[in-house]
């Protein structure tokens, strides 16, 4: 009979022999290795393109040595300077923010109203048809955001910037630079691209409001207006405050609208401003720029998070109570019905079929001038660098693939890496492995895309050690296209991960499988179903991506999306509108198909 | 069949508190062991760490002289290499393979061939029952049926060392009663050496051939089931086992009351004996007239809670509270005033280690 009394815990070995131990131990179990490998992958692909970035920011470049009398390589203060205090410093940064602000919140305030409204409408009345209004309403949203700016330049371009004349305009109504270009298109087309995202976030909110809670107040001798005031807002508060601020946080990294938009009249916001300067060759003045968008991109993640703790001590969501009892319209079920639509009509009917038509007609949406030139034709007269239509010759079709190949390759190692992160976080035998490797996974979300595809160019676009320089290759594009789905993918694949726990993969350790046999008949198809919306997700988001690639992309290496933004540029609007709607067919197509596949949401994409 | 061996086992996690301290444990050849305890007292780290899932941080494993862990030596034999069997308090069932493959798994991860395996995953199925369930998937399985798969996965290769980790607690009242017999038979017919973890003291008792108490990461008792409950070498133990429990009456420095009676009691049978604090089991504390040789005090009904087969009955000794567990009618009523005695008495020291226990029929020490 053993009888022991607390005893103190015997001296532990030397730690030579416990490093043998442990080594041992990693021999058999490549965990720790793996989540090793993982961290150094993530520190070079995360971590160090923003410290790249930043230490270009501060110090002298190649060529600016004779503005400054300093040596290449030395600490500057030379771009701070001219980003926040010379005599251009209005130019380059300040009016360019206070664009950027304008349209953050002219965005915001028309997604808010928008969004907010249809959610009302398609979560909590007896709107006819609401079940259908609510999948239709969040259409736009799987649209590339600048196809609202190529329709809007359809309908209002006048003949300030080159290329084919809009609507409008070729109907002898003169379209003023104001309603053409610049900030209220910008607001307006944005606008019509984010609110389904207000409308998923704060209608997911409404639902859960338990109606108990709204009775209560009622019984209690509240007219209806006070519930609304004192009851429903408050308890939105959370969701409407987070729908405003990824909003914001969207917009400062937006590119496509402002600069399809506002180049023609110099209208600069903080992204566009950001691509002029990489285009002009002022590393320094872009890694200023960049870390600023970073910055305010952080900080906007952060009160998010923060404001969300806070709030979420008074939210009081109960499950059971949440009955679906919609306020009933009564006369104004019809009209409220007809505004729906026009929501619709307007968000995607119009610039759809204002896009279709452009690309099928001469003059401006005039059917008698009908032609498939822009689509067929052999040769395009007056087009010099396009000289056909769309589907014919190569450049649509390299494009197509290139977009398939980097996106599809991006999209499968991101899903593959996010896996193998919830599989180190979860197996949890190094704690500290698994920290570093859920925030740095994170990390990229704080980041606006732009900024994050101008870090990693100061990166890898110069040879460093003994990588080569990766500017114009699709590896690069690869690269920085996975690393900025990261953190969809490693959350999901945590959640994945945790939600099947340690043990199916213990039981067939015990049952004698090895690792390698482990991942491959246990884990890996046992997540099938995670890997598939791992891939589909950042693919489909992906083929619409334009921030982050305009700046990686260059001739070789052209993919849809900036196909069509450089066919923009050169003035063959009915091409570039050709392009987009094909992007726009296949990423809504893609999506639709997935949601039905999978029955996942598209907000759980969202990342909202 | 082997036994297991533990030397000086820890493990501790990230330096701070011990999980496990400085256990040393054999589990005999053939054994059914009960590690014994409450939730949080190391022992599944205990069954993990013989699994070789979780390592030590110092100490040594050995498994039929072979040994599996030591930190000292730096030996690591991963848990693949073990050829053990562990049943996972959720069964871990994978959920893409249907019940045969589930079974079959291990079989194929040793290489063996077809037919064979297929003979030996329906000969594993039958000997729990769920044969019928082939070819179904672990999601359309009820939870009694998913443990005896688990249960067969784990027979078909037939291991000399099973382990199981509270298997049983996941299942309704009547399936518990099933399994435990179950097992026993298992374990008589495969002879495999067995260690079962379980804070459910019935199930330690009515299955085990030895118990292995824990507490707090340390061994308090290792002991044949009745040996412990009759000599519960410490006040965990004695508080630990058994339902309801031992009232445990402290002396303090002035006895006084209950604890005096008690002290009286003890001295006039044993002069020599100074005892901290003296244990009454509820079932040993009886009402009625009392036999000459035992201890007895007048007490005060307060309530009685018949529960079918026994009587709970509430008594007020004294200053004190105290359960009596009764198998027969009991008659009394609240308020009445009755004699109880106790037909054994369980003593312990100071530091909580048991002394000796007055029994009725023979006085040990």
């Amino acid at each position: 009979m053993a009888v022991v009394t607390k005893t103190e815990p015997p001296p532990r070995p030397p730690r030579r022999r416990r490093l043998r131990y442990r080594l041992q131990v990693m021999r058999h179990d490549p965990t720790a290795a793996l989540g090793l490998i993982l961290v150094v992958l993530l520190a070079y692909l995360v971590v160090a393109p923003l410290v790249a970035v930043l230490s270009d920011a501060v110090r002298l470049q190649y060529g600016d040595d004779v503005h400054t009398g300093q040596q290449p390589g030395e600490w500057t203060g030379y771009y701070l300077w001219r980003v926040f205090r010379s005599r251009i410093s209005t130019l380059l940064f300040w009016e360019p923010l206070l664009n950027t602000l304008v349209v953050a919140v002219g965005t915001t305030a028309f997604a808010l109203v928008l969004g907010g409204g249809m959610a009302w409408l398609v979560s909590r009345t007896n709107v006819p048809g609401r079940r259908w209004l609510a999948g239709a309403l969040v259409v736009p949203y799987m649209l590339p955001s600048w196809t609202f700016s190529l329709a809007w330049l359809s309908l209002f371009k006048n003949e300030r910037a080159g290329g084919q004349i809009g609507f409008l305009q070729a109907h002898g109504i003169r379209t003023p630079d104001w309603l053409a270009y610049g900030a209220l298109p910008i607001i307006i087309t944005l606008g019509l691209h984010y609110y389904p995202f207000v409308l998923l976030l704060v209608g997911n909110a409404l639902r859960r409001i338990d109606a108990q809670l709204e009775d209560s107040a009622r019984i209690l001798g509240a007219p209806r207006r006070t519930v609304v005031r004192r009851i429903v807002v408050p308890l939105m508060l959370p969701a409407l405050s987070s729908a405003v601020l990824l909003v914001v946080g969207r917009v400062l990294g937006t590119f496509g609208t402002p600069y399809v938009l506002g180049l023609p009249v110099d209208y600069r916001v903080l992204s566009t401003g950001l691509f002029q300067s990489i285009r002009d060759r002022s590393t320094g003045v872009a890694s200023v720029l960049a870390t600023v968008i970073v910055i305010i991109g952080v900080l906007i993640v952060f009160t998010d998070m923060r404001l969300m703790r806070e709030q979420r001590r008074f939210v009081t969501v109960g499950g059971k109570g949440a009955m679906d009892r919609p306020a009933d319209l009564r006369r104004w079920r019809r009209p409220a019905c007809a505004l729906g639509l026009l929501v619709f009509a307007v968000s995607v009917l119009v610039p759809v079929l204002t896009l279709l038509l452009s690309t099928v007609t001469r003059t401006p949406l005039d059917l008698s001038t009908f032609t498939l030139d822009y689509w067929i034709a052999e040769r395009l007269p007056g087009a010099v660098g396009f000289p056909h239509g769309v589907l014919r010759g190569s450049e649509l079709w390299e494009a197509a693939w290139n977009s398939l190949r980097i996106v599809g390759l991006a999209a499968l190692i991101c899903a593959i890496l996010g896996l193998l992160i919830g599989y180190v976080v979860v197996r949890g035998t190094a704690p500290r492995i698994a920290g570093f490797l859920r925030q740095v996974s994170f990390l990229p979300y704080l980041i606006p895309g732009i900024a994050f595809a101008a870090a990693s160019l100061s990166l890898f676009a110069v040879a460093r050690g003994p990588v080569p320089a990766l500017y114009g290759t699709t590896f690069l594009l690869v690269l920085v296209m996975a690393v900025t789905h990261l953190p969809y993918s490693s959350r999901s694949g945590i959640a994945a991960m945790i939600q099947l726990g340690r043990e199916p993969e213990e039981a067939a350790q015990i049952a004698g499988a090895s690792w390698w046999q482990r991942m491959r008949r246990i884990i890996f198809p046992i997540q099938k179903g995670a890997l598939v919306t791992g891939i589909v997700l950042p693919f489909i988001s992906g083929l619409k991506e334009l921030s982050i690639v305009i700046m990686l992309t260059t001739t070789g290496t052209q993919l849809l999306t900036t196909l069509s933004i450089g066919l923009v540029d050169y003035g063959y609007t009915q091409l570039a509108n050709a392009v987009v709607l094909m992007i726009a067919l296949l990423s809504f197509t893609m999506t639709s198909l997935t949601q039905r596949l999978t029955k996942s949401s598209l907000a759980s994409g969202l990342g909202g | 069949m082997p036994n297991i061996t533990l030397s000086g086992v820890s493990k501790s996690y990230g330096g701070g508190d011990h999980a496990v301290r400085n256990l040393d444990l054999v589990v005999p050849d053939g054994a059914f062991m009960c590690l014994l305890g409450p939730s949080g007292c190391g022992k599944t780290t205990t069954l993990r760490m013989i699994a070789g899932l979780e390592q030590p941080t110092t100490g040594t494993i050995a498994v039929g002289g072979r040994t599996l862990d030591s930190v000292e030596q730096g030996i690591y034999v991963p848990p693949e290499k073990r050829a053990m069997g562990l049943v996972f308090q959720n069964y871990a069932l994978w959920p893409h393979l249907s019940v045969r493959e589930n079974v079959e798994f291990g079989l194929r991860m040793r290489k063996v061939p077809g037919p064979e395996r297929r003979s030996r995953a329906a000969e594993a199925l039958k000997m729990v029952h769920v044969e019928t369930a082939m070819d179904r998937y672990p999601s359309q399985l009820s939870g009694g049926q998913q443990q005896r798969v688990a249960l067969a996965r784990m027979l078909a290769v037939n291991p000399a060392v099973l382990l199981l980790d509270e298997p049983l607690s996941n299942l309704d009242a009547r399936l518990r009663l099933e399994m435990r017999a179950e097992l026993k038979r298992i374990h008589e017919e495969s002879g495999a050496t067995i260690v079962f973890v379980t804070h459910d003291q019935l199930e330690a008792l009515t299955m085990a051939t030895d118990v292995a108490v824990m507490s707090d990461g340390e061994l308090q008792q290792l002991a044949a089931p009745m040996e412990m409950y009759a000599r519960p070498a410490n006040r965990f133990v004695a508080e630990f086992v058994g339902s309801p429990p031992m009232a445990i009456v402290d002396a303090g420095p002035a006895p006084a009351g209950l604890a005096a009676s008690l002290l009286r009691f003890v001295r006039s049978r044993d002069t020599r004996a100074v005892p901290a604090a003296v244990g009454i089991r509820p079932e040993a504390l009886r009402l009625g007239a009392p036999p000459g040789s035992a201890w007895s005090e007048e007490a005060l009904v307060e309530a009685v809670l018949p529960a079918g087969s026994s009587w709970t009955v509430r008594l007020r000794v004294l200053d004190t509270e105290l359960y009596a567990l009764s198998y027969t009618p009991v008659r009394a009523a609240p308020g009445d005033v009755i004699t109880c005695w106790a037909e054994q008495l369980h003593l312990f020291d100071a530091d909580g280690s048991r002394i000796s226990s007055w029994d009725r029929s023979e006085v040990s020490a």
